[in-house]
């Protein structure tokens, strides 16, 4: 191939990989929100490098999930919700629509002390930036479509880079680094205080219920066909691996300098926190980016979790839904999605409002329905009628019961400590 | 467990409320418990055929004439009755399996909505022969209160709340099921023919709001016809995917029913190798409109017209373009206007134009590209010829003054020239004046919505 042949072949291949990215890549980068992002720069902070290794495992069975989700809505063109409400009947369904609705309206307050905390640090007045962004959350949705919307939230991933830019600017030591990503940390490491339970809290903040509602529901509204479904699994593929190459750098960004410096967690108590911590040790580049991106990822997800939550819920329970509804025709729906929001920024201007409970709650509840949402998807995709020659095989099967299985186990055990 | 037999008959049974009736046989053992609800389609549709009766042998079915309803409304299995095993092949609905939590088409509604119960109504009296028929199915609030609180308190408590909570019901001849099994459908007697009644753009939003299996079985038992205006309607990307699960042959023959200008759009969406079979297996006629429309730019006014206008020689007086009005093939609702061409150039054409009268409406396309087309020389609105005298003159009716658009325009041309003259339809006209085609008001605001 001469050069220029060359460079067109390349720019072909990365067209082609621009062009397969979408709700797999969206949803995967949603995850990195800002409760994310905390526990990741706690992770880093507290215990250094010798957190590396769950990246693996994790981004491993965050694949293994999600794909099963993307197959499941491109097979049988029916949301996840929808699935589980013919399957398994109303009663179940609302179950699970309610604990989701709670466990999401944490995620919102979570996502709104996130927006709080990142613009604070440019000194803007929580007061109006609560407000605003709750308004231009709410209009996002309401007024765009799917497709312009997905360019927004494409573009929004992009600055996740300002993450991995960030790790880089804090000078880790990339070769202790590296070695720690795919070596087993030293018996020591697990009997220092609290590590069991970061790596808990680590999984448990990166395969999230509401993810595999939202992803399977964008896939059906994006009407892949059967034929097209490999570029859907490269999408959720590529979109857990760079999710989780950003989770690196946030780990290695708080290692090489908070870790460093012998800071800790214990001055970690909200998402804003670890960039303000960063400002003194790794110099003002450091600090904007770490502000910046996490604004960007709480907006971000400020703006899915709650459509995603209200379509979800409609489409379980059979009321009307979509934004190519008026307010009259799916007021179900609207009243859904315009309480979270308005909840969610209410929770944190109001001064006596019992945050801490509410999110602890939303998080037990979480343990409680991530098991019961896998072990649903797990028939599902297993039943030859729904999904024929796309069952999952043997091996998919056992690595899926595993990873189940200690994502269960540990919610188990999140639930228990907390 | 709470005891299911009702202390008295409820008139209205619901669904929710008979599964698991207690079951008698004539002797007063019991027999098993309700498991589903077969109900008849066709003639006899809505009525209830026989029971499935879950018994310690596992499932059993048995007919609605071999037992009767008890004052206490249990259900009491006459002498000699028997179980028998279900084969899974009957052609009854199951209003658990195929109707509970499912989706179904309210065809009054016009839209897909999800089954929360189902409500039955007896006929007859408490201790004849089992009448009981389906009346409504519940989608709203009310239905699905009573499933939930089902098993948690008695249901004359249920049913108090229940009645406080305004209802959402289709009656059940609005009721349209969707069988993904298309052998299946046939056998339910499942007939689209309701379907078929609805407004073409009802029907695609329908079709848009189901999954693919589902959206194809129905789409597969529409006819030819009521296929094509549906098709016109769906969303591009929609259409692929109905037209891919179809196959060349038949979605060949729903072009050919197709306005030329919506088919000509379409195939153009698809792989260069599928669209051409599609049209090889179309006839002559429709298949030469549709390929001289892929020629042109979709973005200019060529790209946006229909080929089926109504043309009459400029010479020519009202009665002869009524009558080409009723010769008309295409859709006779679109027509606003009727065009008067050259009628020396209008002879020219091979196709069926009388020396000295009207041409029918879709010949211009006929003769080719190599002749010349007749030069558009006049507009008449419709209304005008409606209120003039048969042997009136067309040129005299004809407006002096009228607008056409080069085929080449962009159509944001075309939109400017909708406004600005406040048109219905516009004619479009080739280098030499000769009349091509016509876009109509409905595709220029498909293009303004687009462009927004």
């Amino acid at each position: 191939m001469t050069g220029r042949a060359r460079a067109r072949y390349l720019r072909n291949r990365l067209f082609f990989l621009l062009a397969i990215l979408g709700p797999g890549f969206i949803t995967a980068n949603v995850d990195n929100d800002a409760g994310g992002i905390l526990t990741y720069s706690q992770a880093g902070a507290q215990y250094g490098y010798s957190m590396l290794w769950t990246m693996l495992p994790i981004t491993l069975a965050l694949i293994v999930v999600q794909e099963m989700c993307a197959r499941m809505g491109v097979v049988t063109g029916k949301g996840l919700s929808d699935l589980i409400r013919e399957e398994f009947g109303l009663r179940l369904t609302f179950i699970v629509m309610v604990l989701l609705v709670i466990v999401n309206f944490g995620n919102v307050m979570a996502e709104f002390v996130g927006i709080v905390g990142s613009l604070q640090l440019f000194s803007i007045s929580k007061y109006v930036a609560v407000p605003v962004c709750a308004a231009l959350v709410w209009l996002l949705a309401v007024k765009g479509n799917y497709k312009s919307v997905e360019k927004i939230f494409l573009t929004a991933s992009a600055f996740y880079l300002c993450y991995v830019v960030a790790g880089v600017l804090a000078r880790p030591n990339w070769r202790q680094a590296l070695t720690a990503t795919v070596e087993l940390p030293g018996r020591a490491a697990w009997h220092t205080p609290g590590y069991v339970y970061m790596v808990v809290g680590l999984i448990g903040t990166t395969i999230a219920p509401w993810m595999q509602f939202y992803l399977q529901a964008s896939i059906v509204e994006k009407r892949i066909p059967v034929r097209k479904y490999s570029a859907s699994r490269w999408d959720v593929i590529i979109g857990s691996l760079f999710t989780d190459l950003v989770a690196w750098f946030i780990i290695v960004a708080c290692a090489a300098t908070l870790f460093v410096h012998g800071h800790g967690a214990s001055g970690l108590k909200t998402p804003g926190d670890a960039a303000e911590a960063m400002r003194p040790l790794a110099g003002k580049y450091s600090f904007l980016l770490f502000s910046f991106g996490l604004f960007n990822a709480s907006f971000f997800s400020a703006s899915v979790l709650p459509l995603s939550t209200a379509y979800t819920v409609c489409e379980g329970l059979g009321f009307e839904s979509g934004v190519d509804q008026s307010f009259r025709e799916a007021p179900f729906f609207y009243w859904l999605y315009t309480l979270l929001i308005a909840g969610g920024a209410a929770a944190v201007l109001w001064p006596g409002f019992p945050l801490i409970r509410i999110t602890i709650l939303s998080q037990v509840l979480n343990g409680v329905l991530l098991p019961i949402v896998i072990v649903l998807m797990l028939l599902l995709i297993n039943r030859k009628d729904l999904m024929g020659t796309y069952v999952n095989s043997r091996l998919f099967n056992v690595v899926a019961w595993v990873t189940a299985a200690v994502v269960i186990g540990l919610s188990v055990v999140m639930m228990v400590k907390t | 467990m709470l005891d299911r037999s009702m202390p008295s008959r409820d008139t209205r049974p619901s669904l929710s409320f008979m599964i698991r009736t207690r079951i008698v046989n004539a002797d007063g053992a019991n027999a098993g418990r309700l498991y589903d609800i077969a109900v008849s389609t066709g003639a006899e549709a809505g009525r209830v055929a026989g029971i499935v009766v879950k018994s310690r042998a596992g499932l059993g079915w048995v007919s609605a004439t071999e037992m009767t309803g008890q004052p206490d409304g249990t259900l009491r299995l006459s002498a000699g009755a028997r179980l028998e095993p279900l084969r899974g092949d009957e052609s009854f609905v199951l209003l658990r399996q195929d109707l509970l939590d499912r989706q179904i088409i309210d065809v009054h509604g016009r839209k897909v909505v999800r089954v929360n119960d189902v409500d039955l109504q007896w006929f007859g009296k408490a201790g004849s022969p089992l009448d009981l028929r389906v009346a409504e199915v519940e989608v709203g609030l009310r239905g699905a209160a009573r499933r939930l609180l089902l098993d948690l308190m008695p249901q004359s408590a249920i049913s108090a709340i229940a009645a406080r909570i305004s209802a959402r019901v289709i009656p059940w001849e609005f009721v349209d099921l969707i069988e993904a099994d298309p052998a299946r459908r046939v056998k339910l007697k499942l007939s689209s023919e309701r379907l078929a009644q609805l407004h073409p753009s009802d029907l695609a939003g329908i079709l848009e709001d189901l999954a693919p299996a589902e959206r194809e079985a129905i789409f597969a038992t529409l006819d030819e016809g009521v296929a094509a205006d549906a098709l016109e309607e769906v969303d591009p990307a929609l259409q692929k995917s109905l037209i891919e699960s179809l196959g060349p042959e038949r979605t060949a023959s729903i072009v050919e029913e197709m306005n030329p200008e919506a088919a000509a759009d379409m195939l153009n969406e698809l792989a260069d190798e599928y669209s051409e079979s599609i049209l090889n297996k179309m006839d002559e006629h429709e298949r030469h409109e549709v390929e001289e429309l892929l020629e042109f730019r979709e973005d200019s006014a060529a790209g946006r017209m229909t080929t089926d206008y109504v043309q009459v020689a400029y010479s020519g007086n009202v009665a002869e373009a009524i009558q080409a009005l009723r010769e008309f093939e295409g859709a006779p609702e679109t027509v606003t206007e009727i065009y008067l061409v050259d009628g020396e150039a209008a002879e020219r054409g091979p196709a069926a134009l009388r020396p000295d009268g009207p041409s029918p409406g879709t010949a211009p396309t006929l003769a080719g590209a190599a002749s010349r087309k007749p030069v558009l020389k006049g507009v008449v609105p419709l209304a005008r010829l409606l209120l003039a005298q048969p042997e009136t003159r067309l040129a005299m009716l004809a407006d002096r003054r009228f607008a056409s658009v080069s085929k080449d325009a962009h159509q944001r041309v075309v939109a400017d020239l909708f406004d600005r003259y406040n048109l219905r339809a516009l004619p479009v006209v080739d280098s030499l004046g000769g009349l091509i085609g016509v876009v109509e008001a409905d595709h220029v605001i498909a293009f303004l919505r687009d462009a927004r």
